[in-house]
Parts: C-alpha cells; structure tokens; sequence
C-alpha cells in the first residue's frame, strides 16, 4: 500500500512538474509554444542550404516511399538527435536547478528528471507530427501506417535518454564539470551521427581503408554509437516507410533497456545523499 | 494510553566538512583518492519519543542540530547511525514557497506546490477556497506569482503548506512571517491542529512562545541531546546555561 500510494504521490508531481515546465516556458511570448519549433525549422534551413546546396550531400532516394528531399531526410534524423541531446543536457541540470526544492522539502527526486524529459518529448512529439504532415503532404502516405511502430520507437529514445540523464544528472552534482564536458560530447556527437550526411559516405571511406587491424572496419566502429541505430531506425520508418533494420531493432531495445536500468540504480544509490551534497 | 507519534532511536548524522571544495573534476584528481574532509557530527546519539497529540518545540543554540533534526525528521537527510519511525502522514514547513514557479499565477502554484507536498489533484480541489481564504491573497490569485510582495508569497505558500493535513507537522521558525493578522491566523490554526490530534513538532528561538504553545520541549546543544520534558523547567535550565 505504501508503495502505490508513493506511486501515485509522484504521479500526481510528475504532471504537475511538467506542466510547470511546459507552462512556464514561454509564458509571456507572443508566439508561445510555436517558439519550439522555431529551433528545429532555423537548423532544417542552414543545414539543408550548407550541406545539400553547398555541400551538395545527396541522400538515398525513400525506398518504398520514393521521397528524395534533403530537409526531410534530415528532419527524420535532427529531430529525434536534438530530443535526446535536449534531454541529456536538461535532465543533467535539473537537481542543480531545483537545489532549494530538494534541501527543504522530501518528494521523490527521480520525478525531476522524468518531468524534465516529458516536457521536452511533449515538444518533440508536436515536431514530430509536423514532420509526418509534411512526409505526408510530399507523397509519403504510407508514413501513416507505420505510425504505432513510430511510437514504439520514440519510447525507446525516451527511455534510453532518460538513463543516461539519471546518471549524467547525479555525476553533475559531483562534478560540476559533467555539463560543459557533456555538452561539448553532444556537439562532437552529433557530427559523428549520421544526422546530416547519410552513412553510406561513411562506408565509401571504411571501404577505403579496409578493415583496421584485420578485426573490424571503420564503418563497424562508427556504428557502436547507439544513436546511429536510432536514427536509422527513425529515417526506415518516416523516410523510408518500411521496417528497421532487425539489428538495429535489437540494438535499441537493449541499449534502452540496460541505459535505463543502470541510470535507474545509480540515480537510487545517490539521491538520499542529495540533500546534503548539493 | 500513549501512541508514540515520532520514535527517534540512537540517531548521529555526520557532515563532511571540506577544507577545499571545489567540485571539479580537477581538484578531485589533484587531491587523488582521498578527499580533504573533517567529520563533523552535527547530531550525536539523540533518543527521544513524541507522543500523538502532542505539541512538541525543539530549543537551542544557533547550530545546535534543530534543522538538521527536523530534516531527518521529513527523510530530507537521512542518519549516518540509529533510525526515525514517523507514523501516519509527514509535512514539513522547513522553508514557505519553495517550488513556486515565478512566471505561473498563484492558482497554478497552488497546484504545483500542492502536489510537491503530496497532495492529489482532487485534494487541492477540494481545499482550494480554504487555501485561497487562508492566505488572504484572493484579489492576487491569478496574477504571476512573481508581483507578489515577499509577505504574500510567504502567505500564498503558508496556506497551502498547512492545508496538507498532515498527521505530523514539522515546522522551522516558519512563525515569524506575515503580518500580525497572518500570525494570529497561524496560531489558530496550530491550536486546531492540536485540537484534531495533530502531533506538531516546532523549532523556535521564541522562548515564551514556546513554553505557552507546547507540551513538552526538547533542548539540544551542539549535536547533544540535554534534557526533555515540561516546557518550564527545560527553558529554565537552557537560560540557566546561557547565563
Ligand atoms: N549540509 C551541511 N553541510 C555541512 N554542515 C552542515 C550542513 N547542514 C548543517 N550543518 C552544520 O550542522 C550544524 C547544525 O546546523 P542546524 O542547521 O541543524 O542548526 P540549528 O540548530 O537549526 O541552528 P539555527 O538556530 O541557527 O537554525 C551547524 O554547525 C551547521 O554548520
Ligand atoms: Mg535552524
């Protein structure tokens, strides 16, 4: 009994936490919640001018869907990308931010970090739907079935983002360095993500070079990043409109899993000491 | 035919106090393994019980322990040795108005603030008019938290703190806000609470508030436990020391 009703005491600050997150945001601005979407739109524009008008980065043509634009190919990827990094970044803080919250009152500390991650997949999930219109409206109809295993996997970024939060936010407490260190491994990484250039330019060099150390190939080492299989997965369903990659499938349930998990113990084994260490 | 509301056993709580703390990455890999802390015990081996029903004030020195006593109290800190057993539902008045959110109008932190205190949605429904009435900031109510005087934020964050009806009430030298209204408002409401069989458990340097409001007290000096028992004696012994 006291478990569910600790349960349902988090819930009930869960939605109120998020809510103040969300309401909070952009009170007082004209446009409001339509600001969300500026970011993703300002990104869309550069790096579609930079990297498919100056660069000229040419994307694989949708297979079925037939669909050959830069900018949605790239949003299929940037938006998924700029959800988890918003997330890391954000949850990584939020003790620190809500440090007279945590000394002076008992509530669940955890529920910061899931509130903060809510409201920003509230934001993402609103890009999202943008998106599918326009994938929609540019020929991609069959986007709209693939819409459950969309969701599915959207979940699954959550819940992998959120692990790495749990973990990163009590190491910030620590070390205050985790968040500069963090963000300059986010802006690295999302350059050694396949967000704005397909992976296929990454296989011409691994092919190149052959395979280092007669072991593995450079393609092999550059797809160990987790977020390389998410977005693959996200580009096949949206872009594409098929299934993912099965491997790619597995590898994201796994790594969610375990992430999250991890973050899970972690986050538990320190947040007692939370009130005295901040 | 006594219920034991809060049993404190054997309770110590150790601080880390570091000579040079800076929390980078870099002062811990130059000090290498071992930190550069001295302990210091702010709580040692404190045992008492406070009975249900009961108004109970913890008195001492600045640094004495109180706050950190009221904290471990509310599971905000947690001993280094011995255990608290607290019975029925724990509200803690440590500090009004934290976790309002400047921007949001009072109604909306009413809500927010109620839910950090662990209070349904339903429940602050209900209570709503009550929360409003009792702050005294109706007129305010839907504008941004933020254009508040100081006396009506702490007001706004009062009210909803001691709507939580809790079975166990800790407040720390929240007594002293607001107006004189406001105060005698308060006290009221403590003497309902009380009425309602309400343990209340209180940290004030107010001594003569103290010896008419409680039953018994509890004085504490650095970390030590030095007497409990009935309001009069226990302020005559602590101003007996102080003299
Ligand atoms: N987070 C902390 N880290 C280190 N030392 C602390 C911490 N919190 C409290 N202390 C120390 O513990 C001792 C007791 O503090 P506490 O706040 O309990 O005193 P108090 O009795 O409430 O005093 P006051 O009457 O001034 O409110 C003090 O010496 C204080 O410096
Ligand atoms: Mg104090």
């Amino acid at each position: 009994m006291a478990v569910s009703s600790e349960f349902k005491r988090s819930r009930e600050l869960f939605i109120n936490l998020t809510q103040r997150e969300l309401k909070g945001k952009y009170k007082r601005t004209v446009l409001g919640q339509l600001w969300s979407l500026a970011n993703p739109l300002a990104l869309m524009l550069v790096y579609t001018f930079v990297f498919a008008f100056i660069f000229r980065i040419a994307p694989p043509v949708g297979s079925p869907s037939g669909l050959d634009a830069f900018p949605l190919w790239l949003l299929c990827g940037l938006l998924p990308w700029i959800f988890f990094s918003n997330v890391v970044q954000q949850g990584m803080g939020v003790l620190l931010a809500n440090e007279g919250l945590i000394k002076k009152v008992y509530f669940p500390r955890n529920v910061l970090i899931f509130s903060s991650a809510a409201s920003l997949a509230v934001n993402w999930g609103i890009e999202m739907m943008v998106l599918i219109v326009a994938l929609v409206i540019a020929g991609a109809y069959g986007v709209i079935v693939w819409l459950p295993v969309v969701i599915f996997f959207m979940f699954l970024l959550a819940v992998f983002a959120v692990g790495i939060a749990l973990m990163l936010s009590i190491a910030n407490v620590h070390f205050r360095d985790t968040q500069y260190f963090v963000g300059i491994i986010l802006q690295l990484g999302m350059y050694l993500t396949p967000v704005i250039y397909p992976i296929s330019l990454v296989q011409v060099q691994s092919d190149r070079f052959g395979s280092l150390f007669g072991v593995f190939s450079l393609v092999d080492l550059y797809r160990l990043n987790p977020m390389e299989r998410f977005l693959s997965a996200f580009r096949s369903l949206l872009y594409d409109n098929t299934w993912p990659a099965l491997g790619d499938t597995v590898a994201c349930v796994l790594i969610s899993a375990v992430v999250f998990a991890l973050g899970w113990v972690v986050f538990r084994r320190n947040e007692r000491k939370l009130a005295e260490i901040l | 035919m006594t219920e034991v509301a809060v049993h404190i056993d054997d309770v110590s709580k150790k601080f880390r106090l570091y000579k040079e703390r800076n929390q980078s990455l870099k002062s811990a890999i130059m000090r290498g393994r071992k930190s550069v802390h001295e302990d210091f015990w702010a709580l040692n081996d404190i045992s008492f019980d406070i009975n249900t029903g009961e108004t109970f004030g913890l008195v001492g020195d600045n640094g004495s322990g109180k706050s950190t006593l009221l904290k471990c109290m509310a599971q905000i800190l947690y001993p280094d040795k011995g255990s608290i057993a607290m019975k029925g539902r724990v509200a803690a008045l440590l500090e009004v108005g934290s976790g309002f959110h400047p921007e949001l109008s009072g109604r909306e932190n009413i809500f927010l603030n109620g839910s950090i205190l662990g209070m349904s949605k339903q429940e602050i429904v209900k209570k709503f008019d009550s929360i409003v009435d009792f702050s005294g900031v109706s007129e305010f109510i839907d504008q941004p938290v933020k254009n508040y005087s100081s006396g009506m934020y702490v007001r706004l964050g009062f009210s909803v703190a001691i709507h939580v009806d809790p079975d166990i009430l800790l407040v720390d030298e929240v007594l002293a806000v607001g107006d004189e209204t406001f105060q005698q408002k308060c006290a009221d409401k403590f003497v309902e609470f009380r009425r309602d069989g309400k343990t209340v458990i209180i940290v004030s340097h107010a001594l003569g508030t103290m010896m008419t409001m409680c039953d018994r007290l509890a004085w504490l000096s650095h970390g030590e436990l030095q007497a409990v028992g009935n309001p009069e004696s226990v302020v005559a012994e602590y101003r007996g020391v102080a003299q």
